[in-house]
């Protein structure tokens, strides 16, 4: 998974590059590099690191040149070396690529190239694609010809953009399974994996769907049938977000920007009409099996999800990670998939989505960026609207997708007879309620929790506890916790305790505890049962709780619901914040944790 | 944009050493705070900067001038008795052009790195007023409690009526309109009413500070405050022009300053700091976090640990001083020892301005203003405060000719 971006245009490129490149490290960022246009050749600078790293070696800022493509690489074939680094040449060095995805039958390519007398720098299954469009333009003397039955001979994945020298005006790009846009710009004209690449100059975009190509030059750009070759007129669509809304502003990481952007994310999904509710509810309704789907945090969601509708709606709706999803898929006509996805890009839930179609299976999905491949590709998606997350590690995003299938639980519960009238009033003044208390929460909690974080940074392992739907918050939190600290920790319900866990249970292992508001009843009195145990065996138990009376911890924090039904939102908030200081407090790169990559396009 | 830096605040809890100094003259890891701010300043281009004097403004003057020596220009204003933040920041008025914005600083605050870098970020991206906020290390009742609805700062309670709350603070960094003036004029001395105004327009965005952040308020936050500063450094800087003789052993981020001379058998163990021109006696064991100031001699086999050295102060041999402060030109005599706890365990108490705190710490040992005189053999108990130009005799148990 990596970022790509390029720029042709009137005016020097060089800052544009490098800022394009910039804001599209959160997809990857172990090397990266650049290609573009100087006098009569291609000149490449690349190298392992950062963009910043990277522009202090080779100086991408101050390039002089007016068409070029970079590229900033998270590795999936081959080492972290500069040869392996994109952009990638041909042996001639005439064409220069840059490629996000894998090409399943490079190995067999490169055989073929090896005999027609190529000779590769690196090993990746990028670099092919170079010589084999330089093979193909050898044989068919047109740049465009030679992309396009290059193209045709590619299995896998793939979004790529390509500059020449025998065109020196222009950058070609195309996608399969991988995403890749155009930006409409004046005097210049753009290519991203997303719209971060190019949101500073241009909010106009167009979308580059499978099977086509574009072509793009300073004043112009046309978008072309792979199959046919007949130029597409594409819509021009104008990206609703705001720069600066994607820029940090007065905070440290966007991590703790998007955790304090939750109120206003709340709020927004509160707002999304019930229609685009309803209209997954009919779905559901007619649906014979109902399946939930999302990999990481969203499968998190969706098994929240599991736990509200069957809480609410009474219903049996299964959660699945989607990359097991093929596995078990049994799916036919008069099955629905309602997956979530904040990118809608993730490779595993699009490939599900697939699979559930070619059986026939109706398609749905809870999606948070506008025009992402999901969200074209089910029947009915419900756009999230919680602006861009930037930070690798989900937070408002994910919370919002379970705002959202709360709001579904309940449209559900109410068409169904399992809630009143009065029920769904009070639960829906509930979730109006909820923004305002996790903007008290994040005020006034924000410097007892960081203190605590600080105290404990130094444990190494972590046990999550809930039961009921605090379970899928423990697992939610839990994953939290791991993916920016590098901390071991663990979600559990607590009834696992007694199945073995117990035994790693010592002073040195710290239990992180969900406990239910004591109104609840049964499940408060379960949790704190688990408590006990781990107690009994000499734990640290740091309890987040909503009674001031339980003082059986060693430690916790104190919040305060208005409704029982709400309540499991506000200690994931404090998890978030719990995980975001003990990042800051061992040191961790917040916004791009090791081996994570905002949107997993890759198997 | 220009910056204002004020240090007139009497700091009546910052004994023994506000009675000489202004708390922007108190050093940590071997600089004074101020010197510390002038350069974090001069970092971001910030090189015109006015600072506000109060009592012992004399001693910052004296050792900044016209600020070359630190590449910034320096002008002074004085307030002459402590009359309070609005009337200090009023008094600089003249020094700044109506319409723009500078960067107000309070004098005696430590950060872990750089924050202007941030602040400024910050007000590029809001183009308006700037608060740097940050939660305090345990949460105390010391600050206002800021509200924040995203950035947008929406309240700021001064003496909040529930305790325990964890909220962000002001962290006495900020960006102002000059605007801010006439708000000044009418707020009648109240700091609070200001920010309340700005608070409500043209709005005030914070800018949240997630790195160390220390208000030096009392004497042991000294100490925080160095070793906050020390753990950032990354690697030991020995300059070529210090002599460092035989068997000398130095582990983590040791750094010595040029001029001084490092006898044989001395341990340094990082992070520490030997300032120019000190003398370390031969077998010394210098531990993590101590820092002594330009002219400390220190000498046969003393023991420092976790201590400041403010500067040109003796520790004769075979004396042990940890967990504490000494002023400048202190003279401690040899084998003088500072107790760093309570047998108890307990949290160890200081007798600060007449009234017994709570410093939190159970090590901690004790400080000594400037100009004080420890004679040999001195014990001195947890949580001494020795007040400026105090000599204590030599604690002699036999004899003498007087």
């Amino acid at each position: 998974m990596c970022g790509i971006a390029g720029v042709a245009s009137f005016h020097s490129i060089g800052d544009r590059l490098y800022e394009g490149v910039h804001h599209l490290e959160y997809r990857g960022y172990d090397s990266c590099g650049v290609a573009f246009l100087n006098h009569d050749h291609i000149e490449v600078r690349k190298d392992v690191g950062t963009v910043d790293e990277v522009d202090g070696k080779e100086s991408i800022r101050h390039l002089e040149s007016y068409v070029g493509i970079a590229h900033t690489r998270w590795a999936t074939h081959g080492k972290v070396t500069k040869e392996n680094a994109h952009p990638h040449l041909s042996c001639r060095g005439d064409f220069a690529v840059v490629h996000n995805g894998i090409i399943a039958n490079y190995k067999a390519l490169r055989e073929a190239l090896l005999k027609s007398g190529h000779r590769f720098r690196s090993e990746t299954d990028t670099e092919i694609i170079a010589h084999l469009i330089e093979q193909r333009f050898t044989e068919l003397g047109d740049v465009e010809a030679a992309l396009v039955r290059a193209l045709t001979e590619l299995e896998g994945s793939y979004a790529l953009a390509m500059i020449s020298t025998n065109e020196p005006q222009r950058i070609f790009c195309a996608r399969h399974e991988s995403p890749l846009i155009i930006g409409v710009g004046s005097e210049s004209n753009y290519v991203g994996s997303d719209f971060n690449a190019f949101i500073d100059y241009t909010k106009n975009t167009v979308i580059l769907e499978d099977g086509e190509y574009g072509i793009l030059s300073k004043d112009s750009f046309s978008v072309k049938s792979l199959r046919t070759g007949e130029v597409l007129d594409k819509p021009v669509m104008v990206v609703p977000w705001d720069s600066e809304l994607s820029r940090k502003g007065g905070y440290p990481h966007y991590m703790l920007k998007e955790i304090h952007e939750q109120p206003l994310a709340v709020r927004n999904a509160l707002s999304i009409g019930s229609d685009e509710i309803s209209a997954v509810a009919d779905m559901m309704e007619r649906a014979r099996r109902v399946h939930l789907l999302g990999v990481g945090t969203t499968y998190y969601v969706a098994l929240m999800g599991q736990y509200l509708l069957a809480m609410l709606a009474d219903l049996d709706v299964p959660a699945m990670s989607s990359d097991e999803f093929r596995h078990l898929d049994r799916s036919d006509d008069r099955s629905l998939v309602l997956a979530i996805s904040q990118s809608g890009e993730t490779y595993d839930t699009v490939m599900s989505l697939r699979h559930a179609k070619e059986r026939g299976a109706r398609t749905a999905a809870i999606v948070n960026v506008v025009g992402s491949s999901i969200a074209r590709m089910v029947d009915h998606v419900v756009l999230q609207g919680s602006g861009p997350e930037v930070c690798v590690v989900s937070t408002k995003a994910a919370l919002v997708q379970m705002i959202l299938l709360m709001r579904l639980a309940i449209e559900l519960g109410a068409r169904r007879g399992t809630l009143s009238a009065a029920r769904r009033r009070e639960y829906e003044t509930a979730l109006a309620a909820l923004p305002g208390e996790i903007e008290t929460l994040v005020n006034e909690k924000s410097g007892l929790i960081r203190a605590a974080a600080y105290r404990h940074a130094h444990v190494h392992n972590w046990l999550f506890l809930g039961r009921g739907v605090y379970y899928p918050i423990a697992l939610e939190s839990a994953l939290k916790m791991k993916e920016v600290t590098y901390v071991h920790a663990e979600g559990m319900p607590g009834g696992f305790l007694k199945h073995g866990t117990l035994s790693l249970v010592d002073d040195k292992l710290y239990t992180l505890v969900f406990v239910p508001p004591p109104s609840v009843g049964e499940l408060h009195a379960m949790t704190m049962s688990s408590v006990e145990e781990v107690k009994a065996r000499g734990g640290f138990v740091f309890g987040l709780t909503f009674d001031a009376h339980d003082d059986i911890f060693d430690e916790r924090l104190v919040l305060s619901a208005t409704h029982d039904v709400t309540a499991p939102f506000l200690p994931l908030v404090a998890a978030q914040l719990l995980a975001y200081f003990t990042a800051t407090a061992l040191k961790r790169n917040v916004d791009k944790p090791r081996s994570l990559a905002k949107s997993v396009t890759v198997a | 944009m220009k910056a204002l830096i004020l240090t007139g605040g009497a700091g009546r809890t910052l004994v023994p050493f506000s009675s000489t100094r202004p708390k922007a003259m108190t050093v940590v890891a071997g600089g004074s705070l101020m010197r510390r701010t002038l350069g974090h300043l001069r970092e971001v281009g910030v090189t015109d900067v006015t600072v506000v004097l109060g009592q012992h403004g004399d001693k910052a003057r004296a050792a900044f001038q016209d600020g070359h020596e630190v590449g910034v220009h320096l002008s002074y204003v004085e307030q002459e008795r402590p009359s309070g933040i609005v009337d200090a920041i009023l008094r600089a008025r003249g020094r700044f052009i109506p319409g723009e914005f500078f960067i107000l600083v309070y004098g005696d605050v430590v950060t872990a790195a750089n924050p202007f870098h941030q602040i400024l970020q910050s007000f590029n991206s809001f183009k308006g007023p700037i608060a740097g906020v940050c939660l305090p290390g345990p949460p105390t009742q010391r600050y206002g409690n800021v509200y924040l609805s995203g950035t947008r700062i929406r309240k700021i309670v001064e003496k909040p009526s529930t305790s325990g709350l964890g909220n962000y603070v002001l962290a006495g960094i900020f960006v102002l309109p000059t605007e801010v003036f006439t708000l000044l004029e009418k707020s009648e001395g109240d700091m609070e009413r200001v920010f309340d105004a700005l608070t409500q327009a043209p709005g005030l965005h914070a800018s949240i500070w997630e790195e160390g952040w220390i208000d030096v308020e009392f004497p042991w936050d000294i100490l925080a405050a160095n070793r906050m500063v020390m753990d950032t450094w990354e690697e030991a800087q020995i300059s070529r022009h210090a002599i460092i003789e035989g068997n000398v052993t130095m582990t983590g981020p040791v750094r010595v300053e040029r001029g001084s001379v490092v006898k044989a058998g001395v341990v340094l163990a990082g992070p520490c700091y030997i300032g120019r021109d000190c003398y370390v006696g031969h077998n010394a064991l210098v531990r993590s976090y101590s820092s002594l100031g330009p002219g400390s001699m220190i000498g046969y086999g003393v023991e420092l640990k976790n201590c400041v050295l403010f500067g040109n102060s003796k520790v004769g041999r075979l004396s042990f001083v940890g967990d504490s402060v000494i002023g400048e030109n202190v003279d401690i005599g040899s084998g003088i020892m500072t107790i760093n706890n309570n047998m108890d365990g307990s949290s160890v108490r200081v007798d600060v301005r007449g009234e017994v705190g709570d410093s939190g710490l159970t090590k901690l040992g004790a400080f000594m203003g400037d100009n004080v005189k420890v004679g040999a053999g001195n014990t001195l108990a947890a949580g001494t405060v020795l007040a400026p130009g105090v000599c204590v005799p030599h604690h002699a148990t036999i004899g003498g000719g007087r």
